[in-house]
């Protein structure tokens, strides 16, 4: 059970944890609710460890967590601007012309607000990239060698299954594409999988490296405007992506169901609703990760 | 002793829970009577205890099961603060006892749980307890 808390946590009090259930328990086996309870309790102290819960850690470090709490927000947000590209695909020609402008101008919004961010996130890790090297150069590469192969390695089987799959879908219909052809649909989702999975993996390689980066005053202000800027990028497509649904959904709802134009559908589609979901809570979990850093910002700049 | 009017207690106390607001900031977690920080220090204020004493003796004095998960975060945070300190070690077990800045801490904190106790008192006409007795 005592997995569930870091390795600094479990060196310094698992024996004592463990003298504690064990004169509790009275050779009994633990109980659901106090797994549960151990569970809680461990990844509490994760949290705490990576600076994001408690004032126990310096004020530098809270302000890299939150900061770091928004790059993996916005990884999570990637995942589901993903799906909502792919199932937004052609909606131009489903909505009504009379009723096209508000749709498509929230959809550019989307667009152009997943582009901002992803220059935003890119100029947060070119400002880092000397703290890195120094990093690097230090003795830092084994703690990161084990994420960072792994996460090369799931992304060129991913890169060799794109490779393989792109001229298939070249030669197939639209129909065929977009469920048509079950062997392909089959395919296709077996990449999402490996995409998902090598930007989960490159975001542990971020964390994992940016965890032990030590970052002048200078990149770290950087870092934290980048950070606040990413986050309003976040708030500004979720909100454009629910325009974008309520008006295709008054205009076209047929588009969402995938049926014949003119007919009668429902509004609520289970995927957009889940990519929605996803969307709005990396947002969230992007303005509690601002708000911690802009907490500890204050103490920091007091000194 | 004349009792002071509710309406003085409650202005004063108010002010002094301004005073304790800034001073409680300091130490997160001692808030209320059944947080597990403060059950901890009122615990080891009679004396070094370890996990399994410890759980005993609050769940007798006020009656809160803690978990072992509950008891050692707030265990953890309280050494962090330097408001208890190990003693030594029993076989895996090992005993906690409060330090200078825990009593100091306990005791501000006590304090003001015995004015809101007087509050409380003076409004239902019950026997006073703390300062305004």
């Amino acid at each position: 059970m005592l997995r569930w808390y870091p390795a600094s946590w479990r060196h310094r009090y698992g024996d004592e944890l463990v003298a504690l259930m064990a004169d509790t328990l009275n050779g009994e086996d633990p109980s659901p609710k106090l797994r549960i309870s151990i569970a809680w309790a461990g990844l509490r102290e994760r949290v705490r460890e990576a600076g994001l819960l408690g004032t126990t850690k310096p004020a530098a470090e809270r302000i890299f967590a939150g900061a770091i709490a928004v790059l993996c927000a916005w990884m999570a947000f990637l995942l589901a601007g993903g799906r909502f590209a792919k199932y937004s695909e052609h909606f131009e020609q489903a909505v009504p012309r009379t009723s096209r402008v508000i749709s498509v101008d929230a959809y550019n919004t989307v667009a152009a607000a997943a582009v901002l961010g992803g220059v935003l996130v890119l100029i947060g890790a070119v400002v880092a990239l000397p703290s890195f090297v120094r990093f690097l150069r230090s003795g830092g590469w084994p703690s990161v060698r084990r994420h960072f192969r792994r996460a090369l390695g799931i992304s060129a089987v991913t890169g060799l299954a794109l490779a393989g799959l792109a001229p298939e879908a070249h030669s197939l219909t639209p129909a065929q594409r977009n469920g048509g052809s079950f062997i392909y649909s089959v395919a296709f989702g077996a990449i999402v999988v490996l995409v998902s999975t090598s930007l989960v993996l490159w975001t542990v390689v971020a964390v994992a490296a940016t965890r032990r980066l030590e970052l002048t005053r200078r990149v770290l202000t950087t870092e934290i405007a980048m950070a606040a800027l990413v986050s309003g990028t976040m708030v500004v497509m979720t909100g454009a992506t629910a325009t974008w649904w309520a008006t295709v959904a008054s205009s076209a709802p047929w588009f969402l169901q995938s049926t014949r134009s003119g007919s009668t559908a429902s509004v609520f589609e289970p995927q957009l609703a889940a990519t929605m979901s996803l969307m709005l809570v990396a947002t969230v979990a992007a303005l509690v990760g601002m708000r911690r850093a802009a907490r500890s910002w204050r103490e920091f700049r007091a000194g | 002793m004349a009792v002071a009017p509710t309406k003085y207690v409650l202005r004063s106390y108010v002010r002094r829970s301004r005073i304790t607001d800034v001073n409680r900031a300091q130490q997160p977690g001692l808030r209320r009577p059944n947080d597990p920080p403060v059950l901890i220090l009122t615990s080891l204020a009679t004396g070094p205890k370890h996990g399994h004493a410890l759980s005993k003796d609050i769940s007798e004095f006020a009656g809160v099961a803690l978990g072992p998960g509950a008891l050692y975060g707030a265990i953890t945070r309280l050494e962090e603060r330097g408001l208890i300190e190990p003693v030594g070690t029993e076989g895996r077990r090992r005993p906690y006892r409060i330090t200078a800045s825990g009593t100091a801490a306990l005791a501000e904190v006590v304090g003001e749980m015995r004015r809101i106790a007087d509050v409380g008192a003076l409004r239902l006409g019950l026997p006073l307890s703390g300062r305004f007795a």
